[in-house]
């Protein structure tokens, strides 16, 4: 009997080391999904978009998994969209549906949540996945199918180069990420050495880094250390000594909400004090949760501010505010952006050509062309599309955390 | 590496070693009386970190069913972890009544009751995120009271810093293990424990009530599972429902070394996969977990029965 609870044991280890191994390999086998996909979809295309008077729109982001956090901040955008514009009349007169499939925090999960909404849940378009790394993979399958994909918080370089159906309304890490150290540069002119840490299995912080790096060397710093982590780690404290013992002016990160926090928090407890800046994996409000009244002066460059002026931000933030007690974060309203693109493309299209008439397949090429072609009035500021499908932005900001004397709740507050 | 640094990672490797030690405790608990492991233990470790937080006062987010509820209380830390961990406790016995006992009376194959125990932690972990979603969660700011963030155990020239929460944590996990070698060698109970590890057909001829001890036993290794989430959490936050789920696999690689059922290999094994882990260089920290399930790997090969384990005996 002993035996054989041993094997099983064994067993078990076995699976479980199986499993981290693949972990950390970033799921290359999951990138050859199965083909049978876009075959299944031009034999359904045949059917109209509104079998239950309403059209569906797909959102595949994160319910579950250590990104369900930045997930779930996004779906209370696209939600609060879904019920504005319907109650704005929908598409000139039919309602909007948000069909939703959690990508959880991995590559094949966002694969799974892609093809179940592009053949099952048979949707127009797709707003998804969570992080770059998913997009990566999952990309190319609506590119495949011929289904518009708008990305909500997907900054990393190459993601609208993907395919011609890809699209985002996050800005580029290059064009956001350098504006945080301009803003450390004023509040300490004198800043000389740079202490750089990165999540070094997540493509997004792999792409944020460089800008970073790149913007170090360019105002003329000194690059004193690069430190890397795994999003998943907990302990910081070897990384954190490494790189206060060369007694840096300044720490930049590129992590996500919990790992980031933590790690501000460790490098504050082991005694750093210049400033720290947080790329936009940190950019929410659950880093408050993490680090706590140790959170306190971090600088994040913002895509969107909740005191953006405009007519549609106003309401938007109203409805947030109303709902949750505090101000929507950066991925909420760019989730809202992504509905809302999809909205004013799919009520200009109506226009041209009644889309109850067209076939699903004509309809998400017409959609995608006409995605691209618009502008838009957004809580982000009036945004357009670059050919490729990038988004063209005008306005970005810097915010700079804020704690009660309690050190338990605090906000981001707008310094540029 | 230099000396500093060396330090740093050994004092750091014997914090996290024991934590790891004080939670495979309750694996090697429950396995030395029943011949299974429990994989809810991982679920039940995250449950003990929600638990103090909410005894703490801590409000609820906006994610899950419980949006924005706080209990009326605000218990100070120490009070907070001991009624969590008592609370962690009560959640293993209803989880032995539920999943455990039915199976063990149809005298089903202890595969089987893995396999229940692995549905318990899915459910548990599920229901978590049902509730109060996936934020993560801290205790407040004041914690540890008026204790410095961090202790130099160097000089002011050479500061060595440790983050005192690693300090409290290796007390705290050294004062429980004495509690439970006490327990367990010197009073009434923990000897009817041996015994009916030892052999529970001849414990109950000799007048030891087993289903009794079987329930003493989930909830003591629930306990120790309970309390140390929340230590654990007190370093580095809640980051979610699944942030338990790491720890219950690694406490499985810290039996094995240490050898299955043995309270003192439990923290051998403990202390061991703490340190190798501190000293994985942070450029490789990514594969922290691989290295403990490879050092489990070998020791499978080499020396089936772990460093303190005892050797199978066949008997025919």
């Amino acid at each position: 009997m002993n035996n054989a609870i041993a094997q099983t044991i064994a067993l078990l280890s076995t699976c479980a080391l199986l499993l981290t191994g693949c972990g950390g390999g970033g799921g290359g086998s999951v990138a050859n999904s199965p083909d049978s996909t876009t075959n299944n979809t031009t034999t359904n295309t045949a059917q109209t978009t509104t079998t239950s008077g309403a059209i569906p729109i797909g959102i595949a982001l994160a319910q579950t998994s250590n990104v369900a956090l930045l997930g779930q901040e996004g779906f209370v955008g696209a939600r609060i969209a879904e019920k504005y514009f319907n109650s704005k009349g929908g598409i000139n007169g039919t309602p909007i549906k948000l069909v939703s499939q959690d990508t959880s925090g991995d590559e094949a999960g966002a694969i799974n949540a892609f093809q179940t909404l592009i053949n099952k849940d048979k949707v127009v378009g797709i707003v998804g996945p969570t992080l770059s790394q998913q997009a990566f993979s999952a990309d190319p399958i609506a590119e495949r199918a011929k289904v518009p994909v708008i990305g909500a918080s997907n900054t990393a370089k190459g993601i609208p180069e993907i395919g011609d159906y890809v699209a985002r309304v996050s800005a580029p890490v290059s064009i956001v990420a350098p504006n945080s150290v301009k803003a450390a540069l004023k509040q300490n002119p004198q800043i000389k050495k740079v202490a750089v840490f990165y999540a070094q299995n997540d493509a997004f912080n792999k792409s944020e880094t460089e800008i970073f790096q790149q913007t170090v060397k360019d105002q003329g710093l000194e690059l004193v250390t690069v430190q890397k982590f795994q999003t998943t780690d907990t302990d910081f404290q070897a990384q954190a000594t490494n790189a206060i013992n060369l007694k840096p002016d300044l720490v930049i990160i590129s992590g996500l909400a919990a790992d980031g926090g933590n790690l501000v928090r460790q490098l504050r407890e082991l005694g750093y004090k210049g400033i720290i800046i947080g790329g936009n994996g940190l950019n929410t409000p659950n880093v408050l949760s993490v680090c706590k009244a140790l959170c306190d002066g971090v600088l994040i460059a913002q895509a969107y501010s909740p005191e953006y002026p405009g007519e549609i931000n106003k309401v938007f933030r109203q409805i947030y505010i109303e709902q949750y007690k505090k101000e929507p974060a950066q991925f909420t309203g760019q989730s809202f952006t992504a509905v809302q693109v999809y909205v004013e493309a799919l009520r200009a299209l109506d226009k041209k050509t009644k889309i109850s008439t067209l076939p699903l397949d004509k309809l998400r090429t017409e959609l995608n062309k006409q995605i691209l072609a618009g502008k838009y009035d957004t809580p982000l500021g009036e945004i357009a599309f670059t050919p490729v499908g990038d988004v063209i932005q005008k306005e970005f900001y810097v915010a700079q955390i804020k704690m009660d004397k309690d050190g338990n709740t605090g906000k981001f507050v707008f310094i540029k | 590496m230099d000396i500093t640094l060396f330090l740093q990672q050994f004092l750091n490797g014997l914090s996290i070693g024991s934590i790891y030690a004080i939670f495979a405790l309750g694996y090697t608990l429950v396995y030395s009386i029943l011949g299974i492991v429990n994989l809810a233990h991982g679920a039940i470790f995250t449950l003990g970190a929600y638990f103090t937080y909410a005894l703490m006062g801590g409000n609820f987010g906006f994610n899950g069913l419980l949006a924005n509820a706080a209990l009326p209380i605000k218990l100070p830390f120490a009070i907070a972890l001991i009624l969590a961990s008592i609370l962690a406790g009560l959640v293993g016995v209803v989880m032995e009544r539920v999943a455990f006992q039915p199976l063990r009376r149809q005298g089903s194959d202890p595969l089987l009751t893995v396999v229940s125990s692995l549905g318990v932690g899915v459910v548990i972990v599920n229901l978590i995120q049902y509730l109060v979603g996936a934020e993560s969660y801290t205790y407040p700011a004041n914690t540890y009271g008026n204790l410095p963030p961090a202790i130099n155990f160097g000089t002011p020239e050479n500061p060595i810093p440790i983050r005192s929460v690693q300090v409290v944590i290796f007390a705290v996990s050294v004062v429980i293990v004495a509690i439970l070698t006490y327990f367990i060698n010197r009073t009434k109970y923990g000897k009817a424990m041996q015994a009916i590890a030892e052999d529970p057909t001849t414990a109950s001829l000799l007048g030891i009530n087993s289903d009794r001890f079987i329930i003493l036993t989930f909830f003591i290794s629930s306990f120790l599972a309970g309390l140390a989430g929340t230590l654990v959490a007190s370093s580095v936050s809640i980051a979610g429902p699944y942030f338990g789920i790491a720890f219950g696999l690694r406490g499985l690689a810290v039996i094995v070394l240490g050898g299955l059922g043995s309270i003192p290999g439990a923290v051998l094994g403990g202390l061991v996969i703490g340190l190798v882990e501190a000293f994985v260089p942070s450029d490789f920290s990514g594969y922290k977990d691989a290295v403990a399930f490879g050092i489990l790997f070998i020791m499978l090969l080499v020396r089936p029965q772990g460093l303190l384990g005892r050797r199978f005996i066949q008997k025919i």
